[in-house]
């Protein structure tokens, strides 16, 4: 089976003069003339939501990862769960809602209109805040305080849900985001190498 | 002896796409060559959940091709497609590290497992990037 592309000819010169027929290969090269020129607003979304994407799995992974070294309930109990559940769902729901529908000027009023909109937000943004402190809380209340042997659960929980927070609807300007993002994970590791 | 000149008409990707099939084939054996060389070497089947992985990834982005008509402007299909492929190729990378640090396999084999999982991914982008999803396929015998 061959695909073929619905594209107007090129026309094409083919040189036969013996066995020089490869000089001029990189005459097809044309530098500059790549398609990617659109423009940085696009990118921007592009890299967000695939930075959100590896940033979102890559905690979840831990958490599994986590889950499946120490299953026993007395090295991670598993009511832990609940905290990276409500983060992911909390993600969920701020990504719904677009910023058009939150300041009133988009096309469709939606389910709720703009007041909905906003409420939604605004519970969706409490529930983030609200799994990432109790995530701080489960590592420091549930793991450092007691002393166990084992942090990494506790760890794993708090970074799982650092990395759920990230919103990627461009709601601030990218560089006030990428700041705060720095910040965090620097308060993350200080506050592990703290423990240590 | 002048040089002859020969005018083609020719569709400049047809070339490729007359390859496409080799490509896929040589690719797709070096693949199962690595996954293979990790079962055989060290007897465990559990990396071969990793090619439910491989047949999802590109789904997503077919989707929202499928049900976009603007290909250029930003729209949140596009880009929730993005999000959930990003989402099956780290998932892709991180079952072969949760399984070789509960030792259920080795961590070479977990490193043939990585290998493979980057020639396929590079080879499914490097099929989206010269194809551009495929929008107006149509079968055609040539």
């Amino acid at each position: 089976m061959v695909f073929v592309r619905e594209h107007e000819p090129t026309v094409r010169r083919l040189r036969t003069d013996g066995f020089l027929f490869m000089s001029g290969f990189l005459d097809g090269i044309r530098c500059g003339d790549c398609e990617c020129n659109v423009d940085w607003g696009e990118r921007r979304n592009t890299i967000a939501s695939i930075a959100a994407g590896v940033l979102f799995f890559t905690g979840w992974w831990i958490i599994i990862d986590a889950a499946v070294k120490y299953p026993a309930q007395d090295e991670f109990h598993h009511a832990y769960h609940t905290c990276g559940v409500i983060a992911t769902v909390a993600f969920l729901m701020i990504n719904a809602v677009s910023n058009g529908q939150v300041r009133g000027d988009s096309y469709s009023e939606g389910c709720m209109g703009q007041t909905g909109a906003r409420v939604w937000l605004f519970i969706g943004f409490m529930l983030a805040f609200g799994s990432l402190i109790a995530s701080m809380w489960i590592l420091f209340g549930g793991f450092v305080v007691p002393q166990k042997p084992t942090v990494y659960p506790g760890i794993a929980v708090f970074f799982q849900n650092g990395f759920g927070v990230q919103v990627w609807s461009y709601r601030g300007s990218l560089a006030l985001y990428t700041l705060l993002s720095i910040l965090y994970e620097t308060v993350c590791f200080s506050g592990y190498s703290l423990y240590i | 002896m002048p040089v002859s000149d020969v005018t083609e008409v020719t569709t400049s990707k047809l070339e490729i796409t007359l390859r496409a099939p080799e490509h896929f084939s040589v690719t797709g054996f070096t693949v199962l060559e690595l996954l293979m060389t990790s079962k055989l070497n060290f007897r465990v089947y559990w990396p071969m959940f990793v090619l439910i992985f491989y047949v999802l990834s590109p789904i997503p982005t077919f989707i929202s091709r499928r049900l976009s008509d603007d290909s250029e402007s930003s729209n949140a299909c596009r880009e929730l497609a993005y999000f959930l492929t990003t989402g099956i190729v780290v998932s892709s990378f991180g079952l072969p590290i949760v399984l070789a640090r509960t030792n259920t396999i080795k961590w070479g084999a977990c490193g043939l497992v990585m290998t493979g999982n980057a020639v396929i991914f590079l080879t499914i982008l490097g099929f989206f990037i010269v194809f551009g999803g495929g929008d107006d396929w149509s079968w055609e015998q040539w």
